[in-house]
């Protein structure tokens, strides 16, 4: 596999070597020196992370900082996804998209080609995974197609190689995102319950019988602490993005699969030892959503949780402790959303903008609109 | 917008559907032709202009030459205007678009570093050769913008000063910077190897396209992108969340006063490139009320933004300019809904990356 990599950045090196920078084409469109010389903290400029797709067709994956200026352009094998940032925040690994089979490792602050990983034969990536609390692992979401269930791929990340040294059975069909809880040690899996092979692409298998579940997993053993699943009657919604919120509850976004003209709950919170808790949408705003959620966001401190509806064009906020909806922010094909900081949330839409969110009930700010990117479905807060 | 996709799969499962897909490169041959040619070409031909403009300043800042320059920069963000939606093939290539305008810029990094350069009189800035390896944000129309005009929208280019040579020489460099660029992009599009030849051999599948069809959605896509553009970062800026916080220095180029030369541009580039597609034909009959109603929608949203005195800086919170502005606003919505939703769903085509395709 080919992997098409533009030279790494020293975090030091983004000044120092912008003379050099500035002939690649990949660096060209930066205005990093300039407008990272003009700040107080160069060590505390907010950095954010996105796949995207290249109007020529090619794909890659981004960062940009609190400007929405491109700092760094990785080109990607093939369309990615979601991105594990370790917790150091000195690498991080972008995704395939289901059901693509690559994940690269990037360390975006030292001069070291990214690493390029290939999915295990009969496991393909979902597009989602994260590190173990002490960095040394990566959890990648998988599909064992043959048998049609899920697995958690376990890499070794602490060698000079990345090894995949076991897995972990997500306990449902087609999981998708994946977060370590607050205990370090608990994985939390969205098993969106969609059966689906390679063979037949991206064909949903099993909407009549689909069955998602948020499962809770002890990463040293591999047991499920517990296993919820909503109502019979939202078997359909398929349970797929998440955050967690202060408390350490996932917050998940649900797609529906059943008819379109029914308006069910699409954003719930789950938590190891409670039933799920489902939010109501106003009826006014869910018509517009056409029942799909794709990025589920926490601010800084877990208290606003931020859900995209890119089919809708809207991203909804809502208050964590009370599950309270707080206001919808209309940006078109807005998808990708990062919190900046404790008051305000990036937002990335498939035209290019990147948008600046401190208030639902204001404008967002367009912030930039780097020419020929469509950013993809999930951003995330580098540092 | 329910209903109407309803609609649209009753009425394609009674249609007798053609042996063979519709091929949609004579309509991106028109486009191309009609439209992208000819606009790349009057830009540059326009842009060409401004070096001779900056130079007469420059040399003698007297009536005739400052209403010279005035004019020459002006007809070129109106140029610029016809042409910086095209977002693909050459306007995209070595980063022009952004080194042709840095657009948006809410949180004045053009002027940060304008500063810095004229602090420094950084020497790099003075030749075309060497701008155009600096920040994408001091090359281009809004940098000289910055430098070329003062806050009310006057030419201080040329005026007596003791910064008066370096500014003279970036606002050359600049100057000719855009007139190479534009002449490239010209040149990008009448070469027939180039991005027009991308788009013109999509049938059956090239190394961009899988079909025509998908070349032109990317098209249609970009023509809606044109119109999210000019009302989102355009105009929703300066409306502000009241008339109380209106912001007319967010309108684009409003410092120079071409903000309605700008828009009235923009939104006529995108109309006739749109009527350059010549989609009529493909569009089932029940829809073809869309031609007029969008040309209708068009044309009110000019007409209310030629009633406007600019420059806006020095009008907009006079009379109804501010709700004048505000309809507008609206009718890009509208404008926006009908082509992205009801016209792509009447001719079948897919849009939004993340609303299309999302997992």
């Amino acid at each position: 596999m080919r992997s098409m990599v533009t030279k790494p950045l020293s975090r030091r090196g983004f000044l120092a070597a912008l003379g050099g920078l500035a002939t690649l084409p990949a660096f060209s469109g930066s205005t990093l020196a300039e407008s990272l010389l003009s700040r107080q903290a160069l060590e505390d400029v907010p950095l954010f992370v996105s796949a995207y797709k290249l109007e020529n067709g090619d794909y890659g994956v981004g960062v940009v900082d609190d400007l929405g200026q491109v700092l760094a352009r990785i080109s990607l094998p093939g369309r990615g996804h979601g991105v594990a940032i370790s917790p150091d925040r000195t690498r991080f690994v972008a995704f395939a998209r289901r059901p693509g089979t690559f994940a690269v490792v990037v360390r975006p602050f030292q001069d070291v080609e990214p690493e390029v990983l290939t999915a295990e034969p009969g496991r393909h990536y979902y597009g989602h995974g994260c590190f173990s609390a002490d960095g040394k692992l990566l959890y990648a979401v998988e599909n064992d197609y043959a048998a049609a269930r899920g697995v958690l791929g376990v890499y070794d990340m602490s060698g000079r190689q990345v090894q995949r040294i076991g897995e972990i059975e997500t306990h449902g069909i087609g999981p998708h995102d994946l977060l370590l809880a607050p205990d370090g040690r608990t994985l939390v899996v969205a098993n969106g319950g969609i059966m689906t092979h390679p063979d037949k692409g991206r064909e949903k298998l099993n909407l009549d019988t689909m069955a998602p579940t948020v499962a809770f997993l002890d990463s040293e053993t591999g047991d499920v602490h517990s296993s919820h699943a909503l109502d019979a009657s939202l078997h359909q919604l398929s349970l797929r993005h998440m955050a967690l919120d202060g408390q350490g509850r996932a917050w998940v976004g649900g797609q529906f699969q059943g008819p379109e003209t029914d308006l069910p709950p699409l954003v719930g919170v789950f938590s190891r030892d409670e039933a799920p808790l489902l939010t109501e949408i106003p009826t006014g705003i869910a018509s517009g959503l056409q029942n799909y959620i794709g990025s589920v966001t926490a601010n800084a401190s877990g208290d606003v949780i931020a859900t995209s509806a890119p089919r809708g064009g809207q991203t909804l906020f809502w208050k964590a402790d009370t599950g309270a909806f707080l206001g919808a922010e209309a940006i078109a094909d807005g998808c990708g959303v990062a919190p900046i900081d404790q008051g305000s949330f990036l937002i990335s839409d498939g035209n290019g903008a990147l948008s600046l969110v401190g208030d639902p009930t204001q404008p967002a700010e367009i912030l930039a609109r780097p020419p020929g990117i469509s950013w993809d479905n999930h951003m995330f807060a580098l540092s | 917008m329910r209903r109407l996709l309803f609609a649209v799969l009753a009425f394609g499962a009674v249609t007798v559907q053609p042996a063979f897909a519709t091929d949609y490169e004579p309509k991106l041959d028109n486009l191309i032709e009609t439209y992208i040619q000819p606009q790349t070409s009057a830009f540059a031909e326009t842009t060409a202009k401004l070096p001779d403009a900056v130079r007469a300043v420059c040399s003698t800042a007297d009536a005739a030459s400052v209403e010279t320059f005035k004019t020459a920069y002006s007809e070129t963000v109106r140029d610029f205007a016809h042409v910086h939606f095209l977002r693909f093939g050459p306007l995209l290539d070595n980063d022009r678009l952004s080194r042709l305008a840095f657009l948006p810029d809410p949180r004045g990094i053009t002027q940060r570093q304008i500063r810095k350069l004229l602090a420094s009189e950084d020497k790099d800035a003075l030749s075309a050769g060497t701008l155009k390896d600096k920040s994408v944000a001091v090359q281009g129309l809004t940098a000289l913008e910055l430098l070329a005009f003062d806050k009310n929208s006057a030419v201080r280019l040329g005026q007596e000063g003791k910064d008066k040579a370096f500014t003279c020489g970036y606002a050359l460099a600049i100057s000719e910077n855009l007139a190479e660029m534009a002449a490239e992009i010209a040149e990008g599009w009448q070469d027939p190897d180039g991005y027009s030849a991308v788009l013109l051999t999509a049938e059956g599948g090239n190394e961009r396209f899988h079909t025509s069809k998908e070349a032109l959605e990317s098209v249609f896509n970009v023509l809606v992108t044109g119109l999210i553009i000019a009302r989102d970062q355009d105009v929703l800026p300066a409306l502000g969340t009241g008339k109380d916080k209106a912001k007319a220095t967010r309108f684009p180029f409003s410092r120079s006063g071409n903000s309605v030369v700008y828009l009235v541009g923009e939104l006529r580039g995108v109309q006739e490139a749109l009527g350059a597609l010549d989609l009529m034909d493909l569009t089932p009959n029940d829809f073809v009320w869309i031609y007029n109603a969008v040309d209708f929608e068009f044309g009110n949203a000019v007409g209310l933004l030629e009633a406007l005195q600019p420059p806006l800086r020095q009008s907009f919170e006079d009379g109804d300019a501010y709700d004048k502005v505000t309809v507008v606003a609206i009718t890009l919505k509208s404008l926006r809904d009908t082509i992205a939703l009801e016209l792509a769903g009447a001719l079948e085509l897919a849009g939004g990356f993340n609303a299309l395709d999302g997992d």
